[in-house]
């Protein structure tokens, strides 16, 4: 008998998941052996998420057209299940260091005001590592059983962690996200199905969609494939109408875990939608490519306007950024309204953009703990780092300098969109850019002003090392753009 | 180097006041915000002589590359903006200002100056963007936290409206910016101009996208409407920035943009634009021939100035841009003078209420009088004054427009303005009347208010500065015109 496996391992690239996958099973026995030792499970988890990283970066550094392969089938077949370009390197590089911050947002500690998730340490790294794994693996997994299965394990663990806080608003929050994943796993599955009868091919590979293209039945099939795989991931991203299930879940969460579902959920659901439309990118234009794009763009214009409109009217910072949450999402799905190839990569961009400076906020708000935005009051006086911090994210949220990195975020969204035509799409984008300032803004508004209390909010050590990883971040990448943009290829 | 200098530091002196300077009194905050603008004047003026160039890419990803020129049309905004960055800093130091830390309030004054220096010497359209949006926060600290102590609701509203109305404009512009360097394959200012619209096919999608996008912060009549509560409740050294430097990166980037980039299809919205400019006019002067509130009437007549540089800047001819640059200039120094006094007799008085009886100025402070009727005939046009020459030669290039354009529109148009500008001659001589000799107002109200003192020190400096500069220019405008008409022609070119 040969003894050739039916795919070929390259464990090296795979490590951005068998890290995190690792590091949560060693957790796990890690806690079976000494419970006592809670900063080890986290030492575990940051020590997994950095080695991810360090293997994720060279992936990262490709050019456009390359891509890091592992699981290749033998030939003739010859096709890669694992195929991660720049686009998805770079993807999976924002899943391990927001969930780095997040393990430090989350980190035990004597001045941690926080209370500790039911369960354990070991319960709450190991569902944020297997989280992160589903996270990468989702990011370059080409065939559909991989994918289906990467997505349900980047968005599980996450419902437990909302859950595990204990509260009865947590268990009311958990209890909709699960429905909604539920709903949206079975749409994903329908058109993972619907997308093997319309090309006959389990991958998403880019040939076979085109073959499928080019004939009229296949062609209808493979659209109503990706409307149902877009309406699944709709519910991850929080677009509209899907979204009705982010504010109960951020605000009944505690606040590391909304920054988690904020982040690398809102990170682990592109990277899985781009591996859905990268191979729709290439192929011509038509009648039915028309739908797509009109259908993406309606979605995208109305998770802008919704979001931001009920932003304005929100008191409660967390919901304030569920809702911002929700209109930033139409700005990442702005670009891929036009289904050129160009439109991964603003995309991706955005996301990664968005994902730093909403992270920065979270951290600000769990350090803070305010529930109520008059708490923030005169912050500027009573700790300007924190509120200097604040205002960097928002500034960046909102797009205006100096939250460079933010600006030119809105500029790579907006240009595929121009290039393409799409101006009704574009007006409404301009007009959400300038109610997304008002959102903003009217946060900031209240950081000056003279405090109402003297309570200084003491940060622990291990939440200022996440603030200060997540804003030395945003500043470098405010200062020199290209070192995000540049990894995109 | 120098140019790079020139950026550098008000804003890194800026970013450290703002964030570090709390310790700092008043009196360090203004010594160092004073060292810092006048160090950048120093730079911006071997800028100017020595005209050198930096291109360094930034954001090979964007095609955005540092790119940074000084040439004819952008020289004396630069100087303008460098020159008004040290008066605002300097009048702004005889007291600590109200509202917030003084050093706060200096670093605010820093970054608007860093964003204005910024957005006349990039040659790039997209940093031309996002140096744009640069000022747009500073600004919006300076009127919500330190303007009209009277009224908070005011002042959110007021910043507000600014922060809200410009983004809108800025944004529109970037949509026009995006479009023009798909179409164009470029985003350089220089290479654009030689281009002249060649080429591009969607000329007047992008003309109609920049002008309107522009036209909120030139501003252009109708969407001037954020203009007067910005000015009115903003302290005085922010009136003076919004007016002296912040209006004319409107009209510049009209001229970078527009007019250098898509000529043909600005051709077609130049018409809407001087019927816009002219209507501004004739409505600016209507509503100052009755507004109560002075600085509301300033902000007013300001709208009314740019009506005329808009009408100049639509005629399309090399006369018309000419007399654009000018005109943009010259309201840079009169607004300036005009802003600096009324924010003196704010300060004086309270409020500035035309309704409520004054002491005649001529008699208790006659300098600031003087310089109050100097302000006012330079605002009118007067002959002599620096502002004659930019209504003159705008109603010229108005009489006789480019080919291009529609002459009996225009002709109507520059008739217009001219009975615009005598209404101008209205309120200036109301407010002369009412303010300087000390007539009884219309409508009595309350107390009469007493106690003016007279200039002293820095601020009869600042004023005298800005007096000297406006008859200057007004009897020798040689200088100017020689500055910006090698690049005018070679903008407008044989046409």
């Amino acid at each position: 008998m040969s003894s050739a496996s039916l795919v070929s391992f390259d464990y090296l690239k795979l490590t951005p998941v068998l890290a995190p996958a690792l590091g949560a099973l060693l957790v796990l026995l890690l806690d079976a052996i000494a419970s006592r030792l809670r900063r080890l499970h986290f030492t575990v988890g940051v020590l997994a998420m950095l080695a991810g990283a360090a293997t994720a970066l060279p992936g990262a550094l490709l050019p456009g057209s390359g891509r890091s392969l592992s699981l290749c089938l033998p030939a003739p077949v010859g096709a890669c299940l694992w195929s991660a370009g720049p686009v998805a390197s770079a993807l999976q590089l924002g899943a391990l260091g927001s969930t780095l911050t997040v393990l430090l947002l989350l980190w035990p500690g004597h001045a941690s005001r926080l209370p500790a998730l039911r369960g354990g340490p070991a319960v709450t790294v190991a569902l944020l590592l297997s989280a992160t794994a589903g996270a990468c693996a989702v990011a370059a997994a080409r065939d559909l059983g991989s994918w289906l299965v990467a997505i349900e394990l980047a968005t599980l663990p996450v419902v437990v962690l909302v859950a595990l806080r204990g509260s009865d608003r947590a268990g009311a929050g958990a209890l909709s996200l699960l429905t909604t994943s539920l709903v949206s796993f079975a749409l994903l599955v329908v058109g993972a199905a619907l997308w093997l009868v319309a090309t006959g091919d389990a991958t998403f590979a880019a040939t076979s969609a085109s073959t499928a293209w080019s004939h009229p039945e296949t062609r209808a099939v493979l659209v109503l494939a990706a409307l149902f795989l877009l309406a699944g991931l709709g519910f991850k991203l929080s677009l509209v109408p899907f979204h009705t299930w982010t504010p109960q879940a951020y605000a009944g969460s505690s606040e590391p875990v909304a920054a988690l579902l904020a982040a690398t959920s809102k990170i682990a659901a592109l990277a899985a939608l781009l591996v859905v439309l990268e191979p729709l990118t290439r192929l011509g234009g038509g009648p039915s490519a028309t739908s797509v794009r009109l259908v993406i763009a309606a979605i995208a214009a109305l998770s802008m306007t919704l979001g931001n409109v009920l932003a304005l009217r929100q008191e409660d910072p967390v919901r304030l950024l569920a809702w911002s949450t929700v209109a930033q999402a139409g700005w990442v799905l702005l670009p891929l309204a036009a289904l050129i190839p160009q439109a991964l990569g603003a995309s991706a961009g955005y996301v990664l953009a968005y994902a730093m400076a909403t992270l920065l906020a979270f951290a600000v708000v769990t350090v803070h703990t305010g529930r109520a935005l008059t708490a923030y009051r005169g912050l500027f006086r009573l700790h300007p780092l924190l509120a200097g911090l604040l205002a960097f994210a928002l500034v960046s949220l909102a797009g205006l300098p100096p939250g460079i990195l933010g600006l030119v975020a809105k500029i790579v969204a907006l240009r595929p969109v121009v290039d393409d035509g799409l101006w009704w799409l574009a007006l409404v984008a301009v007009a959400n850019a300038v109610l997304g300032i008002a959102v903003y803004l009217r946060w900031v508004a209240v950081l000056f002003g003279d405090p109402a209390t003297d309570a200084t909010p003491r940060i622990a050590r291990s939440s200022l090392a996440a603030l200060l990883l997540v804003a030395s971040a945003l500043v470098a990448t405010s200062a020199a753009p290209q070192l995000l943009l540049g990894l995109l290829g | 180097m120098v140019l790079i200098l020139a950026l550098i530091l008000p804003g890194a002196v800026g970013l450290w006041l703002l964030g570090a300077g709390r310790q700092l009194s008043h009196r360090q905050s203004s010594m160092l915000a004073t060292a810092a603008s006048a160090l950048t004047l120093v730079m911006v003026l071997v800028g100017v002589a020595t005209r050198p160039v930096v291109n360094a890419p930034w954001v090979p990803a964007l095609g955005l590359r540092w790119h940074l020129a000084v040439d004819g049309i952008s020289a004396p905004l630069l100087l303008l903006t460098a020159a008004i960055g040290v008066l605002v800093v300097l009048h702004s130091g005889r007291r600590p200002p109200s509202g917030g830390a003084s050093s706060i309030f200096h670093g605010a004054l820093l970054l608007v100056e860093l964003g204005a220096l910024g957005t006349f010497l990039v040659r790039d359209a997209v940093l031309f963007f996002v140096s744009f949006e640069l000022v747009l926060l500073p600004m919006w600290v300076l009127i919500t936290r330190f303007g009209d102590a009277h009224d908070s609701q005011a002042r959110t509203d007021a910043g507000g409206r600014f922060l809200l109305y410009t983004a809108l404009g800025s944004t529109l512009m970037l949509v026009g910016i995006l479009l023009l360097v798909h179409d164009a394959g470029t985003a350089d200012l220089d290479q654009l101009a030689v281009r002249a619209g060649s080429g591009i096919r969607h000329q007047v999608l992008i003309a109609v996208l920049l002008v309107v996008g522009l036209g909120i912060k030139v501003p252009v009549f109708p969407l001037h409407t954020w203009l007067p509560p910005a000015h009115t409740i903003a302290p005085t050294a922010g009136s003076v920035l919004l007016a002296a430097v912040l209006l004319k990166m409107g009209t510049y980037g009209l001229v970078r943009l527009p007019v250098a980039a898509v000529p043909a299809g600005f051709t077609v919205v130049a018409p809407f634009l001087a019927v816009a400019g002219v209507a501004g006019i004739i409505w600016g002067g209507l509503i100052c021939l009755v507004e109560r509130d002075l600085k509301r009437l300033i902000a007013y007549s300001s709208v009314a100035h740019m009506g005329f540089v808009a009408i100049g800047l639509a005629s399309g001819s090399r006369t018309g841009l000419q007399a654009a640059l000018f005109a943009n200039v010259a309201h840079g120094i009169v607004s300036a003078l005009l802003f600096f006094v009324v924010g003196g007799l704010k300060e004086r008085w309270g409020r500035v209420d035309l309704g409520v009886a004054h002491d005649a100025l001529r008699e208790v402070a006659p300098r600031l009088g003087f310089a109050l009727l100097l302000g006012l005939a330079a605002s009118l046009g007067l002959p002599g004054l620096v502002g004659f020459w930019g209504e003159f030669f705008t109603l010229y290039a108005a009489w006789s427009p480019h080919p291009d354009r529609s002459t009996a529109l225009f002709r109507a148009v520059a008739v217009a303005a001219a009975l615009g500008a005598v209404l101008s001659a209205g309120y200036a001589l109301r407010v002369a009347r009412l303010v300087w000799s000390g007539d009884r107002p219309d409508v009595v109200d309350a107390q009469p208010v007493t106690h003016t003192p007279e200039m002293a020190g820095t601020e009869r400096a600042v004023v005298l500065t800005l007096v000297v500069g406006a008859l200057a220019l007004g009897v020798l405008p040689g200088p100017l015109l020689a500055m910006t008409s090698g690049a005018v022609d070679a903008l407008v070119g044989g046409r």
